[in-house]
C-alpha cells in the first residue's frame, strides 16, 4: 500500500520536472516533444511486451493508425483532431483486439514474427491504397482548428500535449503495478500454464493488454503525426519504428513503471548529442545498448540502478559452501 | 502461356536465391533454437564485402564466393561465440533482442562506411539474357540458381556424410543427448551459425550484379527468410527449399496478375496463414 503511494508520488515528482523542460531547454523543444510522446508509446507497448511479456515488433501499426486515423478524418471530413484522436484510439483497439485474437494462439518467436507481418502488411496497404492514404507521397496537415485558442503546432502546446500523454501512460501502468489486472499479466509472463492452474485465462487477458497498449500508442501516434504535421508510411508505420518502441522499453526497464521513460530520456537524447557525429547511423547506440542491456543487465537500466543501490547499501551476500561443491 | 512460363520461371530463380537464405536460419534455429534476426543483415554485409572486392580490387563477385564462404562462417562463429553463447539458455525474447541488437549495428555500421545511397555494380554479364523456347532467363539469376544448387548439395554432403555435420543434426534432435554422447554442442551450435552466415552472405554475393544495394537492405532480408522458413517449417532445411521456390513463385505470379504493389505482402499473408493453420510448416515435422 505504502510503496503504491510512493510510486504515485514518484510519478507526479517526475511530470512537474518534465514540465520546467521547456524554461530550461528553449531551444530544444523538438527533442522535448519527441522524448515525451515516445516515452509515452514506449510506456504503452510495454503494457504488452513487459507487464505481459509478449515481445511485439509491429507497434509502429498502431502508431500508423492512430496518426493515420486523425490525419484522415481531419483532411477528408473536417473533424477537429481531438475527435480524431478518440476515434484512433477506438479503432485501434478493436484492431489490436481482433489482432490478438488471431495471434495469440501463437507463443514465443511465432508471436513475435506474426506481429512484424501484420504491421508490414498494413505498411503495404497505406504505400497501395492511395487514394485513401496519399500513398508514399504521405499526407500534410496544413491547418487545424485552435482548441482554446491554443495553436496545435506550437511546439510549447505540443509538448504539454504529450506530458499528459506520459502522465496518462504513466497512471495506467502505475495502476498496473499494484492491480488484480497487472498481476494476472506478470503470472501469464512468467508462466502461462501455471497462470491457467490459477485460473488466469490467458488469450483474452492478453488480448485486454494488446487493446490497452493499442488504444494508448494510437493516442501517442495522434500526436506524432500532429508533431510531425507531414508524414508517410516510411516514418509511422515502418518496421525501425517498431523496433525503436521496444528497445527504448527494453534498454530503460521492461516491465517496469519509469523504465520505458528513463529509456526515451537516455536513448533520444544521445542520439540528439551524438547526432552530428553519427548522422543517419544514430539507430547504432540503440543497437550496442540492447546489446549490453540483454548481456549484463538484463532488467534494463531501471533493475541495473537497483542491483546497484543493493550493492552499496547491503553487504556483499555470503555465496553458500555447498554451492562451491565442498562441504566444511 | 509464354507469359505465364516466363513468370513462373523468373519466381522460380529467385526462389532458388530466397531458399538459400531461409537454409541458414532455418539451420540455426532448427540447431540453435533461436530464430536470427540479423539474417538479413549477413546477407546486406556479403553484398558490400562483394561491392567492395569489386570496386577496390577488381574481383569479380562469383570469384570472390570462397573468401565469402570462409569469411562467413568465421564470422559467424565469431558473433556466436561473443554475443550468442552467454545467453543461449535464456528465455527466447532475450536471444531476439540479441540478435536484433548485432542487426542493427550492422546495418549501421555499412551506413557509417558506405553511406545511404544505393549502389551497385555493372559486370559485363549484368543484363545478359538466355533464351530457352519462348522463355527468357536473366543470366546471373540462372548462374546464381546454379551456384545455389552447389551450395545447398555442399551442404547437404557436409550435414549426412561428415563427423561435424552429424554432431549438428545430433545437437538439433536433441542437446543434452548429444553431450552425453560426447558431442562438443558449443562447436556445433558456432558452425551451425557459422554456416548460417556464411549461406547469408553467398546469397548476398550472388544477388550483387542483379540488385541495387542500401545499407538498410538487410531487413528485407531477414523478413524473406523467415517466410521461407515458416513456409518450410522452422529447423526444416530441406522444407526451406521448398519454401523459399514457393515463395519465389508466388512473388512473380503475384506481382505479374494481381497488382505489383502488393508483391511483397503474398509472401506475408501466406506467412500468417501457414503461421496459424501448419506452424510446423507445409511438409510435416522433420528437422535439420
Amino acid at each position: 500500500m505504502r510503496e503504491r503511494f510512493k510510486t504515485l508520488a514518484w510519478i507526479g515528482a517526475v511530470l512537474v520536472a518534465f514540465t520546467l523542460y521547456p524554461w530550461i531547454f528553449p531551444t530544444k523543444l523538438n527533442l522535448g516533444v519527441v522524448i515525451v510522446l515516445f516515452a509515452g508509446m514506449a510506456t504503452a507497448w510495454d503494457i504488452l511486451g513487459g507487464w505481459a511479456g509478449q515481445l511485439s515488433l509491429g507497434h509502429a501499426a498502431l502508431v500508423g493508425i492512430g496518426g493515420y486515423t486523425l490525419a484522415l478524418l481531419s483532411l477528408r471530413a473536417g473533424i477537429p483532431p481531438w475527435w480524431g484522436l478518440l476515434a484512433g484510439m477506438a479503432l485501434t483497439s478493436v484492431v489490436a483486439a481482433m489482432w490478438g485474437w488471431i495471434v495469440f494462439r501463437l507463443r514465443g518467436p511465432y508471436f513475435v514474427l506474426s506481429t512484424i507481418a501484420v504491421a508490414e502488411i498494413l505498411r503495404l496497404v497505406a504505400i497501395n491504397w492511395k487514394n485513401l492514404t496519399g500513398g508514399a507521397e504521405g499526407l500534410f496537415l496544413r491547418e487545424l482548428p485552435r482548441p482554446f485558442g491554443l495553436d496545435l503546432f506550437d511546439r510549447t502546446v505540443e509538448f504539454y500535449l504529450g506530458l499528459a500523454f506520459l502522465g496518462i501512460a504513466l497512471l495506467v501502468v502505475w495502476w498496473l503495478s499494484w492491480s488484480r489486472f497487472g498481476y494476472s499479466l506478470q503470472a501469464i509472463r512468467e508462466d502461462q500454464d501455471s497462470a491457467m492452474a490459477m485460473g488466469i485465462n490467458p488469450t483474452s487477458t492478453k488480448i485486454l493488454a494488446f487493446a490497452l497498449s493499442a488504444a494508448l500508442t494510437a493516442a501517442g501516434g495522434s500526436l506524432y503525426a500532429i508533431y510531425l504535421s507531414f508524414f508517410e508510411p516510411h516514418i509511422v508505420l515502418d518496421i525501425g519504428l517498431s523496433v525503436e518502441l521496444a528497445l527504448i522499453a527494453y534498454i530503460g526497464g521492461a516491465g517496469t513503471v519509469f523504465g520505458p521513460t528513463i529509456g526515451a530520456v537516455v536513448l533520444l537524447g544521445a542520439a540528439d548529442l551524438f547526432r552530428n557525429y553519427f548522422q543517419q547511423a544514430n539507430l547504432l547506440i540503440y543497437g550496442i545498448l540492447i546489446i549490453l542491456v540483454v548481456r549484463f543487465a538484463p532488467e534494463g537500466i531501471v533493475g541495473g540502478w537497483h542491483v546497484l543501490l543493493r550493492r552499496l547499501t547491503r553487504p556483499a551476500p555470503v555465496v553458500p559452501v555447498e554451492v562451491r561443491g565442498e562441504r566444511p | 502461356m509464354t507469359t505465364f512460363l516466363q513468370v513462373f520461371m523468373t519466381g522460380i530463380l529467385t526462389g532458388g536465391v530466397y531458399a538459400l537464405v531461409g537454409i541458414g536460419l532455418s539451420l540455426i534455429f532448427g540447431v540453435m533454437r533461436i530464430v536470427n534476426f540479423a539474417h538479413g543483415e549477413f546477407v546486406a554485409l556479403g553484398m558490400y564485402t562483394s561491392l567492395l572486392l569489386f570496386q577496390s580490387m577488381g574481383i569479380d563477385p562469383y570469384l570472390a564466393l570462397p573468401l565469402i564462404i570462409v569469411g562467413g562462417i568465421l564470422l559467424g562463429a565469431l558473433v556466436e561465440r561473443v554475443f550468442i553463447a552467454p545467453i543461449i539458455a535464456a528465455p527466447e525474447h532475450v536471444s531476439i533482442l540479441m540478435t536484433v541488437g548485432v542487426g542493427l549495428v550492422i546495418s549501421n555500421l555499412l551506413l557509417f562506411g558506405f553511406g545511404a545511397h544505393p549502389q551497385s555494380i555493372f559486370t559485363w554479364y549484368s543484363t545478359k539474357t538466355v533464351r530457352v523456347g519462348g522463355v527468357t532467363f536473366s543470366g546471373p539469376l540462372s548462374v546464381s540458381f546454379l551456384i545455389t544448387l552447389a551450395v545447398i548439395l555442399g551442404l547437404y554432403w557436409v550435414l549426412t556424410r561428415t563427423e561435424i555435420g552429424r554432431a549438428m543434426r545430433a545437437t538439433a534432435q536433441n542437446r543434452d543427448a548429444a553431450e552425453l554422447q560426447g558431442i562438443n554442442t558449443a562447436v556445433a551450435r558456432m558452425l551451425a551459425f557459422g554456416i548460417g552466415v556464411a549461406l547469408a552472405a553467398v546469397s548476398g554475393t550472388l544477388l550483387l550484379p542483379v540488385l541495387y544495394v542500401i545499407p538498410t537492405i538487410g531487413g528485407v532480408f531477414t523478413l524473406k527468410a523467415f517466410v521461407v522458413t515458416v513456409l518450410g517449417g522452422m529447423g526444416n532445411v530441406l522444407g526451406a527449399i521448398g519454401g523459399g521456390l514457393i515463395l519465389g513463385v508466388t512473388e512473380s505470379l503475384g506481382a505479374a496478375y494481381i497488382s505489383s504493389g502488393y508483391r511483397d505482402a503474398f509472401g506475408l499473408i501466406a506467412f500468417l496463414a501457414v503461421l496459424l493453420l501448419r506452424p510446423a510448416g507445409l511438409f510435416g515435422k522433420s528437422r535439420v
